[in-house]
């Protein structure tokens, strides 16, 4: 919203005013001590991964050390190392900043083109949200994992952002038909009919008055979507079409635990890295679930 | 001079059916409706739900796509979308019906009244401040009231709220579409009143939707009455109110309720005789599908819908 910086001052909280959206889901996430406890989690994990990868040299974790080939956890490597005498902590730290970024950075680029897309469907309305759709349809029928591995394979410079980007591309349909269902609701309502007759342009009424309406279905569905994309990426990598093994992701990790050997007798390897994903896709997920409970008075708790 | 004028304006829906989504026919919601309203003057249009009053109001303001017909406002054209340029849009300004659902929630109120000078005008933020204090002062709010948002007014204050950004741009004409109707009867009063001030003061030209004979008796001029998107008889509120000649406008009249206990009795005797012409004569003022015919002249201003005789 605009100019709401000019010399307003925040006023004083008065317990008759009915709270905003943003104290509501506040609110139910207090309320839920899961959410919470999972958020104080989250926020743990995020913040430790961020900053102890800033300590580690990614280079030098990945140099293969052939006289350290699978050795147990020990006081040198706390989980042990790899076929390649790599330290595994460090793949997982490294690897847990890797994927947390390409999911954080999907969410937020799928995110955007969803929610531009959805609005100016759902707010024109008629030929233009008909025409729109069916694009979106085109999208929605395209192999999502098929492309991606198409796509990751004939890019040649392969950067964390690229493949964000290629992910992003295929994931965004989902959010853009929630929010143009919601926008052409909201499009009915007096108060966008209103700002026409005041000689508002489009462009200002979609993204000035309709968006901070929905913002708390905004909030909720990147943060579900959020725990997917980390999934759907661990995914990728496990199977191969991710990054290689010079970048760790969780996914990587993960996909020794293809050989046998591994699987069965060097739990050290995989099964952090399975934690982690599966810690960090369920805390992601509550939290996201306690805020979607909070856009409905009938389900919330606080 | 007339600041607004109404030609044949016809606003159609149709109905869609079938596998291709065909069009198979059309709601009428306005058929055929002219009229012209003065400077300075308060036009009343008057209906049941469902008269398309509100559909006319939203077709002539650009909320609602014309089908046929022709708007002239001020001299100028404007039935096209496209030729309502900011300018005209600036001078028509419209009042809407549920002040709830008209402010946005997310807003404060010094954002809501600055949205229109901020699109027209391009004032300083401190004189923007002192303009939307003043609008709210002239509305009867408090000054103090600019930081707070909408659900902390009553429905009274806020459609004062609606009003205070109808007029911020001191607009020629106001297409206030039943402003009170969502109000309690006590704050009905107060509303009418401070939108009949705001007019003396301003020289605003009203065109005022209503469903209620009563507030359109009190405020305005010249009537209309509609009737499943026809005119049924218009005329000066003496016209329509002293002498009314179509068999529903007596109807509509005959149902204003009369508080003097006295006349209780002799009101009862009239409604029913009003019924009982109504049902008699409902055949010789409505045609075979149930609507108004054309509209004749009776008088210099009075128009009743009748058949066209011989």
């Amino acid at each position: 919203m605009e100019a709401n910086n000019v010399n307003i001052v925040e006023q004083t909280q008065d317990p008759s005013k009915s709270p905003s959206g943003l104290r509501i889901l506040w609110r139910e996430l207090v309320r839920d001590k899961l959410a919470l406890f999972s958020l104080i989690l989250l926020t743990l994990i995020v913040v430790f991964v961020y900053g102890v990868s800033i300590i580690l040299d990614q280079d030098e974790i990945v140099t293969v050390d052939l006289f350290a080939i699978h050795e147990a956890p020990s006081e040198d490597f706390i989980l042990g190392t790899d076929y390649g005498g790599r330290d595994v902590f460090g793949q997982l730290i490294i690897g847990t900043r890797n994927s947390l970024t390409i999911g954080i950075a999907v969410t937020l680029i799928s995110g955007i083109i969803g929610i531009a897309f959805g609005l100016v469907a759902g707010y024109f309305g008629g030929h233009t949200d008909n025409t729109m759709m069916r694009v979106l349809d085109f999208f929605q029928i395209l192999p999502f994992t098929m492309l991606v591995i198409v796509f990751v394979s004939i890019v040649p410079d392969y950067t964390i952002l690229a493949f964000s980007l290629i992910m992003a591309v295929f994931s965004w349909m989902g959010i853009a038909r929630l929010i143009r269902s919601k926008a052409l609701q909201e499009k009915e309502l007096d108060y966008v009919q209103a700002s026409k007759t005041l000689g508002t342009s489009n462009t200002k009424i979609i993204f000035r008055e309709v968006m901070p309406n929905i913002s708390s279905l905004i909030i909720v569905t990147m943060t579900l979507n959020l725990a997917a994309n980390i999934g759907i990426e661990s995914g990728l990598s496990f199977l191969g079409f991710g990054f290689p093994e010079s970048t760790p992701s969780l996914g990587t990790l993960l996909s020794y635990a293809t050989n046998p050997q591994t699987l069965e007798f060097r739990w050290w390897i995989w099964v952090p890295a399975a934690v982690l994903i599966l810690v960090l896709m369920l805390a992601v997920r509550n939290v996201g679930e306690a805020l979607r409970r909070a856009t409905d008075s009938r389900q919330r708790r606080g | 001079m007339a600041i607004l004028e109404v030609e044949d304006l016809k606003v159609y829906f149709p109905i869609k059916a079938g596998i291709f989504n065909r069009t198979v026919d059309h709601i009428k919601a306005v058929d055929s409706v002219s009229f012209s309203i003065e400077e300075g003057k308060t036009y009343g249009l008057v209906g049941e739900s469902g008269s398309g009053k509100t559909t006319t109001g939203r077709g002539i303001i650009g909320l609602e796509n014309i089908t046929a017909g022709k708007i002239l406002f001020d001299g100028v054209d404007i039935t096209d979308k496209k030729s309502k340029t900011k300018d005209i849009r600036r001078d028509m300004q419209m009042i809407f019906q549920d002040p709830y659902s008209s402010l946005n929630p997310r807003k404060r109120v010094f954002d809501i009244i600055a949205e229109p000078l901020r699109n027209y005008e391009s004032l300083s933020k401190l004189e923007e401040k002192k303009q939307v204090q003043e609008l709210l002062q002239l509305v009867g709010l408090s000054p103090e009231s600019i930081l707070k948002y909408p659900h902390e007014f009553s429905g009274g204050q806020r459609q004062r709220i609606g009003i205070a950004r109808a007029i911020a741009l001191k607009p020629k004409l106001i297409i206030a579409d039943e402003p009170v109707s969502a109000l309690d009867v006590s704050v009905q009063a107060q509303v009418l009143n401070f939108m009949q001030d705001i007019q003396k003061e301003l020289g605003l030209t009203y065109l005022f939707i209503s469903h209620d004979l009563g507030i359109v008796k009190h405020m305005c001029d010249d009537i209309a009455i509609m009737y499943k998107g026809r005119y049924v008889e218009q005329g000066t509120k003496h016209d329509i109110f002293n002498n009314p000649q179509h068999i529903y406008t007596k109807r509509l009249v005959s149902a204003i309720p009369d508080i003097n206990p006295r006349n209780r009795e002799k009101q009862f005797r009239f409604r029913r005789d009003v019924q009982k012409e109504y049902d008699e004569s409902y055949d010789d003022y409505f045609d075979d599908k149930g609507l108004a015919y054309g509209l004749q002249p009776i008088s210099d201003t009075h128009l009743v819908a009748l058949p066209e005789r011989g």
